[in-house]
């Protein structure tokens, strides 16, 4: 008996191969993408499941308000450990003291390698639990020590054994590898950091560092807690939250609260408004969560429809079955096993398609996903969902028909259209409403990122390259680089800066001047240049002059950019000076000799921000940033830059970034959602076509009969064709006026987020709307106009 | 007695208007009997024939099968008299589009849980019989409509049942054919199986012992 059901349900599929097809390929990539998405957001919501304490480990972080605006970030000032380790460390199982991620130099004999890590206290790798491979967990212990990613060790030292050897750090000092510690793996926190250094050792690696021990106002550092096992993180916060406030005067203007933001919101929940804690990239996980959710709906629907449309033709079958002598029940088994076997089918070559393409999608998502072969969740939850969809699609078939009468069945009293059809239409439309308002998000989100791509950003990043310089091996060599760069012909402007030309590195306040508002908390962007910036970087003067070599008073002078002149309320501002507030121990006035257009450093969708370029006196520079002979091409530029650089730094690894490509990176993000929210789209609609192209065809192939007699009485193809296509292009127009409003009101609220946003336009709707009849049209005329077309005399004989 | 029907009445609604299909429709028949149903086309064969045949229901009268009335058969019970019982020969024949000659001939025997080699037998055995050991493997779409037919009388043969019911089971037949079929029944009904058939062939009722004559859905 199963075999002869077995050979029904193959010879079924086999005889309607496009139908098959559409059925089992439309399922298939259905359940493709949900099981994409899926492990996406697995492995979103498990970041940081790698670390073991995980649920009791937070960072502090530090929301303070100048003018009424609260910014909340994880930098906080040195001295807080001490006030900490005084009075709170009850709280805290480990307290943990941390430098920012930064590359370092490390050289084993003459394998040089540039790697990032930290400088942390001596309790992180045990906060941590880090899984170490060779050495000591407490590898942090003595100041000269240092502590290595299995990677890392791995690059510098081959085959050797790495524990006791020496290594030098940035041609400067010489570290001890106590430990050799797994990578961290990718989705996690800390996954960049490769080496880890005493935090006694950072302090002697630069006075400021050790100055900023009792500077309440310099946020320079972060640290990491765990907290102890009988409280909680709202506890701990309520208890620290005015530590520094209390201890303070002078910055506690600024309202300065602080907070533990617990490891497991890092990644996902770290954005933060007006000082609360609202989300993040969690958002993304629940929206993709939901597009994963529809396109499976949209690929069962278009199973159950084609099914189901298909069973009404079996229906003869059941009424033989019966009048043989088959139960009820038997016939419910046979529908319900063969719907079984179909989404089994479809489910293998799911895993198929996700297998081959995973590798493409971990490189769009900029992930590391692994198929998960062996996690039984994984597969139990599959295996629920095979059944679930298998019982819908099949139950339709299996229960309705199955109770029908044989007579009416085999007498073809049995009419499939009535009752079964409304659902199948409420279907389509669903189906089309989740396209067409995909199309329209897709669209928004493209429009969107073009928009503040093409925003003027106010310097010329072509052709700019920076390098970084963050190592005193570069200390006094600026202008002697300079002219060896500007000599070798392949640099026609150099200059240097204390942050990367595409971010903010410091902010300042503090400062007075003439008809500031009484009360008035500054709060500028801060950064260090050499004279010829605006040169290098081809960035406008608006009003007064550049820094100039021949004004030796430049060294006190500062160029404000548009928005600042604006935001401190300065009417002629050329000629004015900004004074330290600071009475007892001023430093240098500063004398503002000219404007700067805006440019953007930060995010390409906010404002520009309120910032001033001082004049570089003491040689902070971080980055030197390189304007290329526009005569040559890069690479050539690059060789030189190259055989110049490695001339006077035989050390150092020769680094550099594009500025135009570092500048792309702050549209990564948007475009990776544009991107596969662009393919999902694509795939939601060519599921839908697949539907409505097997149902047109079913439609088509029911209606035979009726198509060839009307032929034969005279009907043309165009009658036919319109017969065939007016019922499917009513329902599609519906789905567009139901999608429209859906798509205005969640694409409006995303587009809230971004301060420099496009303005939606009707015609984008219209142009979806467009788009979605015109694939109908195009989907369901391939069918008509071959029903149509299709010799009257076969299709009157197939009864 | 094998089954009875006193006063049935079917009717259909339509527009308004109640049409009758059967009016007080009043037969019995034995165990062993041929009976014959006769008349014009439209006049209700088909219709008696699947109410006999439990197929198709009635509005009114009383109806034994078995000195069991019907209605209070249940579902279960009526796919097991079509099953140990009942053969249907349909007047459009009814074949399952998706299964071959010889697996059209098998089907009634799955249900009945033979085992394989005793389904093979019985199966060649029919194709034997009916002349169409050369067609086993083809579908019925690429029959003739008599060959089709010919499938459609194996089929309900097959299980050896005890009662059929045939609806003009030579009807796309040439003489010959059609006359060898009569006589198969003929036989069988020797045997002692009851046969119900529709006709349109006088010749045909001549097998029966018995005729039955419909017109306008009433006995006459
Ligand atoms: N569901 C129905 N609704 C309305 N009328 C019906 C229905 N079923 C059958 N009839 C009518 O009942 C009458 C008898 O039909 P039936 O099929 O029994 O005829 P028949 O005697 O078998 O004819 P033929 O010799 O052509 O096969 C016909 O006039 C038919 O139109
Ligand atoms: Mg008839």
């Amino acid at each position: 008996m199963l075999k002869n059901y077995l050979k029904i349900a193959w010879r079924n599929l086999t005889k309607h191969k496009a139908y098959t097809i559409i059925n089992v390929g439309g399922l298939a990539l259905g359940m493709a993408v949900a099981l994409i998405i899926g492990l996406w957001m697995q492995d979103e919501l498990t970041h940081n499941d790698y670390f073991s304490n995980k649920d009791t480990i937070a960072q502090i972080f530090q929301s303070q308000t100048f003018n009424g605006e609260t910014g909340t970030g994880p930098a906080i000032p040195r001295p807080l450990e001490k006030a900490f380790r005084d009075g709170y460390m009850d709280n805290f199982e480990h307290l943990v003291m941390a430098s920012w991620n930064n590359s370092q130099y490390l050289k084993y004999k003459e394998t040089s390698i540039s790697r990032t890590g930290n400088f942390m206290q001596r309790e992180a790798p045990e906060m941590l639990d880090l899984n170490i491979i060779k050495g000591e967990k407490d590898g942090l212990r003595e100041i000269n020590s240092i502590m290595l990613s299995a990677s890392t060790a791995n690059a510098l030292f081959g085959n050797e054994e790495p524990i006791g050897k020496v290594i030098k750090v940035n041609s400067q000092y010489d570290m001890m590898v106590t430990a050799i510690y797994e990578d961290i793996p990718f989705n996690a926190s800390f996954n960049d950091m490769h080496y880890l250094m005493p935090w006694d050792k950072y302090l002697t690696t630069a006075e400021w560092l050790k100055n900023a021990e009792d500077q309440w106002g310099n946020n320079s550092f972060q640290m990491f807690v765990q907290i102890a096992d009988n409280t909680t993180m709202e506890r701990v916060t309520s208890v620290i939250k005015d530590v520094k406030k209390d201890l303070n005067e002078d910055t506690a203007q600024f309202n300065p609260q602080l907070m533990l933001l617990p490891m497991d919101d890092w990644h996902l929940r770290n954005f933060f408004e007006n000082g609360k804690q609202v989300g993040g990239r969690i958002k993304y996980v629940w929206l993709f969560g939901i597009i994963g959710v529809f396109v499976l709906l949209l690929a069962c629907i278009n199973f159950m429809n084609l099914s189901t449309a298909r069973s009404e033709k079996r229906a003869k079958e059941v009424g033989i079955r019966k009048s043989i002598g088959s139960q009820r029940g038997q016939l419910i088994n046979q529908f319900l096993g063969e719907s079984f076997l179909v989404v089994l089918f479809a489910f293998l070559i799911a895993v198929l398609i996700v297998v081959i393409s995973l590798g493409g999608f971990n490189e769009l998502a900029r992930k590391e996903i692994d198929f998960p072969w062996t996690l039984p969740s994984f597969w139990s939850i599959s295996i629920l969902f095979i059944i679930a969809t298998a019982l819908l699609a099949g139950s339709y078939p299996a229960l309705y028909l199955s109770s029908f009468r044989p007579v009416d069945v085999l007498k073809g009293t049995f009419k499939a259209g009535k009752h079964s059809g409304l659902p199948r239409k409420i279907l389509v439309v669903l189906q089309f409403t989740v396209s067409v308002a995909f199309i329209i998000g897709t669209v928004i989100v493209m429009q969107q990122i073009n928009h503040a791509k093409n925003r003027p950003i106010g310097y010329d990043r072509e052709g700019l390259v920076q390098i970084p310089v963050m190592s005193q091996d570069f200390t006094g060599k600026y202008e002697l680089m300079r002219n060896e760069f500007i000599a070798s012909g392949a640099v026609v402007e150099m200059s240097s800066s204390s942050s990367p030309t595409t971010n903010i590195w410091s902010n300042r306040s503090g400062w007075t001047w003439e008809g500031k508002p009484e009360g008035f908390q500054e709060d500028l962007a801060y950064t260090e240049v050499s004279p010829e910036y605006a040169k290098s970087l081809n960035l406008k003067i608006v009003a007064g002059r550049d820094f100039s070599r021949e004004f030796p008073s430049d060294s006190n002078a500062v160029l404000l950019n548009e928005t600042a002149v604006k935001y401190m309320g300065l009417k002629d501002p050329v000629g004015k000076l900004l004074k330290d507030e600071d009475t007892e121990n001023p430093s240098e006035p500063l004398k503002i000799i000219g404007v700067v257009q805006d440019m953007i450093a930060q995010s390409p969708y906010e404002p520009v921000k309120q910032g001033m370029y001082t004049f570089d006196k003491y040689g902070n520079a971080s980055f030197y940033n390189l304007r290329l002979n526009p005569k040559q091409s890069a690479g050539q530029n690059l060789a030189v830059i190259e055989r110049v650089f490695k001339e006077h730094f035989p050390n150092i690894p020769f680094q550099y970034d594009f500025v135009d490509e570092e500048y792309g990176e702050k549209f990564a993000a948007e475009e990776r959602i544009g991107r596969l929210s662009g393919i999902f789209t694509a795939l939601a609609i060519l599921i839908s076509c697949l539907g409505l192209f097997g149902l047109t065809s079913f439609v088509a192939e029911q209606r035979t009969k009726e198509i060839g007699v009307r032929k034969v009485l005279g009907a043309t193809v165009f009658n036919v064709w319109n017969m065939l296509s007016k019922d499917f292009l009513k329902l599609v127009i519906i789905s567009c006026f139901i999608a429209v409003p859906i798509a205005y009101y969640v694409m409006n609220g995303w587009l809230q987020e971004y301060p420099y946003r496009v303005i939606l336009k009707w015609w984008i709707f219209a142009l979806a709307m467009l788009g979605a009849l015109f694939v109908t049209v195009v989907t369901v005329s391939f069918q008509a106009i071959r029903a149509a077309k299709a010799n009257p005399v076969k299709s009157l004989r197939t009864e | 007695m094998l089954l009875q029907l006193h006063n049935i009445f079917k009717w259909v609604n339509s527009g308004g208007q109640r049409i009758f299909l059967l009016k007080d429709i009043n037969f019995e028949v034995r165990e062993g009997e041929f009976i014959s149903i006769m008349g014009p086309s439209g006049s209700g064969k088909s219709t008696l024939l699947n109410v006999i045949g439990m197929l198709d229901g009635f509005d009114e009268g009383e109806y034994q099968f078995l000195d069991e009335p019907v209605h209070s058969i249940k579902e279960k019970h009526r796919a097991n008299l079509y099953k140990e019982y009942i053969g249907f020969v349909f007047q459009s024949y009814h074949l399952l589009d998706e299964l071959t000659v010889k697996e059209n001939l098998e089907m009634p025997l799955l249900y009945k849980k033979y085992k394989g080699a005793e389904r093979k037998a019985m199966v060649a055995d029919m194709l034997d019989r009916f002349n169409i050991v050369g067609k086993k493997d083809l579908f019925p779409a690429q029959l003739s409509g008599g060959q089709q037919q010919l499938v459609g009388i194996a089929r309900a043969l097959i299980s050896n049942p005890k009662l059929i019911l045939a609806d003009e089971p030579t009807g796309n037949l040439n003489s010959k054919q059609g006359e060898e079929i009569m006589q198969l029944f003929k036989q069988l009904n020797d045997e002692g199986v009851t046969i119900i058939q529709v006709t349109h062939s006088e010749k045909n009722a001549a097998y029966g012992s018995r005729i039955i004559n419909l017109l306008d859905g009433r006995m006459i």
